[in-house]
């Protein structure tokens, strides 16, 4: 177990800057999550922590030791891989040990090694089998083993879990979060699932275009989004972005929106709005604060009203989502199934605005901050 | 080169990074080197190496004396050259068409869920396998003009059967043509029905949905499709034609005469048996001219497609 | 639709079927008859050569033509028949076929899996080697053999066909391994495997079938050669193609056909063996060699 740290790693293929000075350090036993979309260099990353790639700038230590420049080998670091990488000509036995084999460890104490792995994962009855006849859920299982049977200071998951169907994905990624509960081992994780990010990870990095966007707890990163892209990229369905008008109102700041007819919203740290006052800004309010009338936050402080119409309903069992649009936005609104909503209806809404985020139209960043 | 190219990295490299030029680290390129050595000093140095003597007047041995372009002069103005060169173009020309056609409609034909399609198969492509000397040498007999295909056509009854195609100059090349075509029109089979099975089934379903009949199918569906399999086959069939050299060795010797001489017997001639280093790597010269006006293009084109993908 | 179809499967498509057979098999037998007409003329004996036609059959089954043609027919200036060179050629191929498909497994692995700075630039480089006219590099190549003093030697033959082979066979296993995964070398990295554990534990086990494709091909090919057996051998070292060519054109005491094609059938006999137990891969290699990958 170590922490890892990575001091103002840059990467560059040529002319283009694949990663533009990044910096992370977690503690020993943490859970970390590279989340972004496909190109943001969360592999990139991965692989430089490996050592698979070179760095063109920057350090990256693990513990105390610099390990820049050090080999793959000599990093003693486990890695766990989107396609699984196991090798098709050994049997699982012999791909569990082979990284043990390669640092000469004794043939008795691979064979134990490779039994407490096979035990801790149960994957005892397919330790003579060739990895072509096991499902994927199963090399999952022995890509894991692979990984922890050479017990390493620090394990890192390429997106492992992509490749399984949603049912497989769900127990696995909860397999996952036991196995560091109980290991207390460091983990660096990547992937592009935000959900998987939210449920496994001590500390999620939002990435994109080569730059950490916001490093902070789930939590963190669900309430208090550092900007636009990352406010869109956590949570499912996405944040809502409500173009507002900034108007003043008994001496304070308040939001005023075009549903049916314009409304005006609190906003709960309104003297940042000052500078927009008479401008255009982005609300951002997530789904589940847009909901149909709940009596028993009638006239709580931060809590509107509104009628707006209508367009779609999407039932999803526990919720209706329901989706309607203010002033050219889509918004989603998370509402009770019972509650009688229906396409072309002018329905009654009720805007919970206490956890509400403000942006700036053009620069994308947050204004409330 | 590798050299080269091993400074260049480790010059890119940044600055105040500690050396790790552990022996693991320059495997690959060790690994590589020998092959990389070959190909630098054996392809690409003996080409330089062989148009620098196709600009001397060197005979038996290589002098360097240095003449212009003399040897090419000479060479444009050999009779012997310029009949190898149009058997060339005759003998490539009618080749590449008709193993084409062949090989087309042979893996058309084998398409049609035809039962014994393995045995078939194997029939058409075995030539292939085999030596053009020894090819040359069977066809030899076959066409010998007293004991060949024309005693025993007229042995059959056609007593005016005349087939001396061996022995006539105007007509030698053709045998050159049928020997060739026999060698390898299943390969062409073979390449265009690997084609044929990888052409898109639910395309083919559209379009007899969509009323087409199994020959407008072929025409207008699948065959269009093949336009790359075809450049293959196109590329590799004349590559084979201006390499003939075995062929002809064995089948006609260059005769009767000169009169079926291709530019690779013309050149083995010169060089090696008639002293005439200087014109013998000129004509070199020439036919790697050829198959780089047919490579270039066509490599372009593979290279811009892979690109586009 | 299925019903459309049986309505035509009338007469005229029977007729068309039928013909379609009828086609496929006579070009099967155009195929075939050279190779039967060979066979057929090596089982008979001068007379009935000159009596009979390319078809008809040999009165009884006499190997004298086979027997002349391995060990005494006259090739050039000896009278050894092709049999020893028929050695040869398997002394120069079993060396070059061994040689040029390890360079080329060990070049394909470093080119797909250890990429370095120009790495991709020299395989663009080497494909053109596939395609030279190799009358391009017969002078300087002769000069280098003498300087190296193996000109006219065995050794000479593999080393010539080692250098032109590798582009082939580096071609073949670099489009094999492409499709193995990075990642899998990525783990054995990080497992501790280094460059030669890596391609001998991992690599190497799961490429037979380009192992296979590779040799059936390269050993083709070199059996086959002409060229650089007949510019490059001496007069003890020739390879059976030239012997054969030799034997062929040599024309005092009368042409014997039988043992000609006696001795083409036992030049052709090794690769054509091979064609028949391995046909499946013999193809694979002339496609994979042709269409890139």
């Amino acid at each position: 177990m170590a922490s890892l740290t990575i001091d103002n790693v840059k990467k560059r293929y040529g002319q283009t800057e694949i990663l533009k000075g990044i910096n992370i350090s977690i503690a020993a036993g943490e859970f970390l999550i590279l989340v972004g979309p496909s190109g943001c260099g969360k592999s990139t990353l991965m692989n430089s922590i490996a050592g698979l790639e070179d760095v063109s700038e920057g350090r990256i230590l693990i513990g105390d030791k610099d390990v820049t420049f050090a080999s793959p080998k000599d990093r003693d670091i486990a890695m766990v891989f989107q396609s699984y990488a196991l090798y098709p000509n050994m049997t699982v036995a012999e791909n569990i040990s082979f990284g043990l084999e390669m640092r000469k460890v004794p043939k008795e104490e691979r064979e134990a090694e490779v039994q407490r792995v096979a035990d801790m994962l149960q994957i005892g009855h397919l330790l003579k089998r060739k990895p072509a006849q096991l499902s994927g859920g199963q090399r999952q299982r022995v890509a894991m083993g692979r990984a922890l049977a050479r017990r390493p200071k620090m394990y890192l998951f390429d997106e492992p879990l992509s490749n399984l169907d949603a049912k497989l994905r769900v127990e696995m990624r909860t397999e996952i979060k036991k196995l560091h509960q109980k290991l207390g081992t460091t983990i660096v994780y990547v992937t592009h699932d935000q959900i998987e990010a939210m449920t496994l990870a001590d500390r999620i990095a939002v990435m994109k275009d080569g730059e950490v966007q916001q490093l902070g707890t789930p939590q963190e990163i669900y309430d208090n989004p550092a900007n636009l892209f990352v406010a869109g990229f956590m949570g499912s369905p996405a944040m809502n972005f409500v173009p507002a008008k900034v108007v003043e109102q008994n001496g304070s700041y308040a939001l005023e929106l075009q549903a049916a007819a314009p409304t005006v919203v609190p906003f709960p740290k309104a003297e940042k709005l000052a500078a927009y006052v008479g401008k255009s800004i982005l609300l951002g309010l997530r789904p589940e604060m847009i909901t149909e009338p709940q009596p028993h936050k009638e006239g709580a402080e931060f809590v509107t009203t509104a009628n707006v119409e209508v367009e779609v309903t999407e039932p999803m069992g526990a919720d209706t989502m329901v989706i309607t649009r203010i002033q050219d936005a889509e918004v989603n609104c998370r509402c009770n199934p019972a509650y009688p909503a229906a396409p072309g209806k002018v329905i009654e809404l009720m805007f919970d605005t206490s956890k509400a985020v403000a942006f700036d139209e053009a620069t994308g960043q947050r204004i409330d901050l | 080169m590798n050299n080269n190219a091993a400074k260049a990295e480790s010059a890119a490299t940044p600055a105040g990074r500690p050396a790790r030029l552990s022996l693991a680290d320059w495997m690959p390129k060790l690994v590589m080197a020998p092959t990389v050595v070959t190909t630098i000093v054996c392809i690409y140095g003996y080409m330089i190496w062989t148009a620098v003597l196709s600009f001397t007047n060197s005979r038996m041995l290589p002098t360097y004396k240095f003449v212009g372009f003399d040897q090419y002069e000479k060479l444009f103005n050999n009779d012997r050259w310029m009949v190898a060169l149009s058997n060339l173009g005759v003998f490539g020309g009618l080749f590449i068409l008709i193993c084409l056609f062949l090989g087309v409609m042979l893996a058309i034909f084998l398409d049609q869920k035809i039962r014994v399609e393995g045995a078939i198969r194997t029939i058409y492509l075995y030539p292939m396998a085999i030596s053009f000397i020894v090819t040359g040498t069977a066809w030899k007999w076959l066409l010998n003009p007293t004991n060949g295909i024309e005693k025993m056509m007229i042995e059959l009854g056609f007593e005016d059967f005349k087939f001396d195609w061996l022995t006539d100059p105007d007509m030698v090349v053709y045998c050159l043509v049928i020997a060739a075509v026999w060698q390898a029109s299943g390969f062409v089979m073979a390449l265009f029905l690997a084609g044929l099975r990888g052409v898109d089934g639910e395309m083919i379903k559209a379009a007899q949905l969509d009323g087409a009949s199994i020959f407008t199918t072929y025409r207008r569906i699948i065959l269009p499709s093949l336009k790359p399999v075809f450049f293959s086959a196109l590329v590799i069939l004349s590559h084979i034609a201006i390499k003939s050299f075995d062929l002809v060795a064995a089948l006609t010797n260059g005769g009767p005469g000169y009169s079926s001489d291709l530019p690779a017997n013309f050149m083995y001639a010169h060089a090696f048996t008639r002293s005439q280093i200087g014109l013998g790597a000129a004509s070199a010269m020439v036919m790697l001219g050829c198959v780089l006006a047919i490579l270039v293009p066509y490599l372009y084109s593979e290279l811009r497609g892979e690109r586009h993908e | 639709m299925s019903n459309v179809a049986k309505r035509q499967t009338s007469t005229l498509d029977k007729v068309l079927r039928v013909a379609l057979y009828a086609t496929l098999l006579s070009v099967a037998f155009i195929y075939l008859a050279p190779f039967l007409v060979m066979l057929l003329t090596s089982l008979k004996d001068v007379e009935e050569i000159r009596t009979g036609t390319l078809l008809s059959l040999p009165g009884s089954l006499n190997l004298d033509a086979w027997s002349k043609a391995w060990s005494s027919a006259c090739t050039g200036g000896q009278c050894e028949g092709i049999g020893p060179y028929f050695m040869n050629s398997f002394q120069i191929v079993l060396p070059a076929v061994a040689i040029s498909t390890l360079l080329g497994a060990l070049n394909g692995y470093v080119i797909s899996h250890w990429k370095f700075k120009g790495s991709d630039l020299f395989f663009a480089a080497l494909l053109v080697g596939c395609f030279i006219p190799f009358q391009v590099i017969l002078l300087p190549m002769a000069r280098t053999l003498g300087w190296l003093g193996i000109a006219n030697t065995t050794t000479g033959l593999v080393f010539v066909h080692v250098v032109y082979g590798v582009a082939f066979t580096t071609l073949f296993f670099r489009n094999f391994y492409q499709s193995i995964p990075g990642e899998l070398v990525k783990a054995a990295r990080l497992d501790g495997a280094g460059f030669f554990t890596i391609f001998w534990r991992i690599i190497l086990p799961v490429s037979t079938p380009i192992i296979v494709v590779t040799v059936i091909w390269q050993f083709t090919q070199i059996w086959n050669d002409f060229l650089f057996g007949v510019a490059f051998s001496g007069f003890d070292t020739q390879p059976v193609t030239v012997a054969l060519n030799n034997l062929v054109n040599t024309s005092f005491g009368g042409k014997q056909y039988n043992v000609d094609m006696a001795a083409a059938i036992i030049a052709a006999l090794p690769t054509l063996v091979v064609y028949v137990l391995a046909g499946k891969y013999f193809v694979r290699g002339l496609t994979a060699g042709s269409v890139k990958g």
